[in-house]
């Protein structure tokens, strides 16, 4: 019954993105890349719908049944059933003729392999997920799924130490899948962590396919799925690898939508994905107005005479798809959730806070030092990535993609620096905090971090074989000449 | 001046095609190697840490309550009192998989409620940690588990 719950939710979500961006049924980069968006759109919507149903009908389990088969349904309808042909996302064409080397697939399937491997050993071991888990995510799941008409008390004051002030996503969506399914399993939380990795690599691979190639693609799946710390943090059932898709997906659609300016539901879909960011966590909202702001700033800047003229109708479908989950959110925050510890700081606490100079260096050393340390890495990733820099060296291949850049550079550096301050402002044990915290904060940024590395990389080649000349009667008299030249010298 | 010969020219622009492709081979293969490795690493750590029972056991906790948590009606609140020391670093985590596992009841780490939860870690009740806390036993549910209630 979870299979068939969890198939409905992912319906869901890949009928509107394939209603969104249709093209034949079949193995492609294309519907791969929609597999994946439609993972985390279809928990977006379902988990939306979860909240909406449990407000304004209590925990009815037919309208609960009825909402989510109906959005199935519907997903179907609209995205298996359509017949238009949309924008074409295809592998970009790369140095290496034929095809990337026989040993790099094997590293990348070796890489999938070993994040399989430890995904499911870990969460064999502690199905229930880390501390966070059962004292937040899967608390408040429970609280939703046991309490009956009684569900609100999973924001009561009492658990404040649980963080009632977040939003509802993963929660919501492990609720669902117990109330649909008839009864309460660690195998919910674990299937829907295991799909929002799987979705991230998904998203990281297909759309460096689209924008890079094949080479720089499998690069980044590898090292994604090779990061340790991020495979664990996926098994610990924790909200950061869902905000990490959300965030990745973003960044990605907005990129696509530089290549292809002509379609605006790139926009509506990465409007759509950031509000579920904001649906996920706190810094998910922090990124969403992170995102609007990059965007404005990174359009008029970098796209040229186009940029102002293109940025109204691409902010309006942006706001137009973020809009639904973040009047969801809203209504979350006014009239469900419980106090935040942040804002319960008194103000003349925080202005301390502010001026005092070693609070701001605490916070500058803790990030260093997650920084050389992230992932688990057995050498150093800053190091490792900078000696692919100097190796490879950075180059923007394509003119199209500096506002996309730009946007992600200026987003993931803008919320880092406001989640950074807001740690300096109101944690009342900035150490614990930084101890406890710092990693996962980078990491929920880590995936469009390795997406932004590997789109301002350099181009790849792995073989030495020389792409094919074009054949017109114009290139093959051109090179007459200088290999009469060759061969008389 | 003569301009050089292709024949010149085309050892060299071949020697820096083949210096470039070394160099790309190896970025490439150097990070999908440490990458790799490192999963390996991690997953030989998660190995040992389950070979050597390092991982905290959810299960095994909640099957200590599992007679308690019957009697939980949704709605409910109880104060929660254990015999850790007060510096016991596991005190905390367990305080909340109390909650964890006694949900949709609220639990509250006080003695102050009209009923509390006491979770004794020996099996055997410490009367003076009752008697100190102003409590009387209810219902003993085994495993150290007991509903206690506040007395005056």
């Amino acid at each position: 019954m979870l299979f068939v719950c969890l198939a409905a939710i992912w319906l869901t979500g890949f009928g509107l993105v394939r209603w969104m961006f249709p093209r034949p049924l079949g193995w492609s980069l294309h519907n791969a890349l929609l597999l994946s968006l439609g993972i985390g759109a279809g928990a977006g919507i379902a988990s939306c719908l979860y909240f909406l149903s449990l407000v304004l009908a209590g925990p009815n389990f037919t309208v609960l049944a009825s909402v989510t088969g109906g959005a199935a349904i519907a997903g179907l309808v609209f995205g298996l059933l359509t017949r238009r042909q949309g924008t074409l996302l295809a592998w970009a064409e790369g140095p290496d003729v034929p095809d990337v080397p026989w040993y790099f697939r094997g590293l990348f399937l070796l890489a999938i392999a070993l994040a399989v491997t430890s995904f499911l050993v870990a969460v064999s071991n502690n199905p229930h997920g880390d501390q966070g888990a059962w004292s937040m995510w899967n608390l408040r799941a429970r609280f939703l799924f046991r309490a009956g008409a009684f569900w609100r008390d999973a924001f009561s004051n009492d658990l404040g130490w649980s963080h009632p002030d977040y939003p509802l996503l993963l929660p919501g969506l492990v609720a669902l899948c117990w109330k649909l399914a008839g009864q309460e399993s660690t195998g919910a939380p674990i299937a829907i962590a295991f799909l929002f990795a799987l979705a991230t690599a998904g998203v990281l691979t297909g759309v460096l396919g689209v924008l890079r190639g094949k080479t720089p693609a499998l690069v980044g799946g590898t090292l994604l799925l090779g990061t340790a710390s991020y495979i664990a943090l996926s098994a610990a059932e924790y909200g950061d690898v869902p905000l990490s898709f959300y965030i990745l997906a973003t960044l990605a659609l907005l990129c696509l939508q530089d290549r292809h300016p002509e379609d605006l539901r790139f926009s509506a879909l990465a409007g759509l994905m950031a509000g579920f960011a904001a649906w996920t966590t706190n810094e998910g909202i922090i990124f969403l107005a992170a995102v609007i702001v990059a965007r404005v700033v990174a359009t008029v800047r970098f796209r040229g005479r186009s940029g102002p003229t293109a940025l109204a109708p691409e902010m309006l479908w942006l706001i137009a798809g973020l809009a639904a989950p973040l009047a969801v959110v809203i209504l979350f925050k006014l009239r469900v959730g419980g106090a935040s510890d942040f804002w319960s700081e008194k103000p003349a606490l925080v202005l301390q806070h502010l001026a005092d100079p070693g609070r701001w260096i605490v916070t500058a050393q803790g990030l260093v030092i997650v920084l050389f340390a992230l992932g688990r890495f057995l050498i150093s990733i800053v190091a490792v990535l900078a000696l692919y820099w100097y190796l490879v060296r950075f180059k923007v291949q394509d003119s199209r993609d500096r506002a996309g850049l730009a946007t992600a550079a200026i987003a993931l550096g803008l919320t880092l620096a406001i989640r950074l301050l807001g740690d300096i402002l109101f944690a009342g044990n900035l150490v614990i905090e930084i101890a406890t915290s710092f990693e996962r904060v980078v990491l929920q940024l880590w995936p469009a971090g390795v997406f932004l590395f590997f789109l301002a990389s350099g181009p790849l080649q792995l073989t030495a074989a020389e792409k094919p000349a074009p054949r017109n009667k114009t290139s093959r008299k051109a090179l007459k000449p200088s290999r009469r030249a060759a061969e008389t010298h | 001046m003569l301009p050089a010969s292709p024949a010149c020219t085309f050892p060299s622009v071949l020697s820096a095609k083949l210096i470039g492709l070394a160099r790309h081979k190896f970025a490439v293969i150097a990070l999908a190697a440490i990458a790799l490795c490192s999963t390996f690493w991690a997953l030989l750590d998660v190995l040992g840490a389950v070979s050597h029972n390092q991982i905290f056991g959810v299960a095994s906790f909640e099957n200590r309550f599992d007679e308690f948590r019957k009697t939980v009606r949704p709605h409910s609140v109880y104060g929660y009192v254990s015999d850790n020391a007060p510096n016991d670093p596991s005190a905390r985590p367990e305080f909340y998989l109390t909650q964890y596992t006694l949900a949709p009841a609220l639990v509250k780490s006080t003695a102050e409620e009209p009923l509390v939860i006491v979770n004794f870690h020996s099996g055997k009740p410490d009367y003076g940690l009752l008697r100190a806390n102003k409590l009387a036993l209810v219902q003993d549910f085994g495993n150290g588990v007991m509903l206690c209630r506040r007395v005056q």
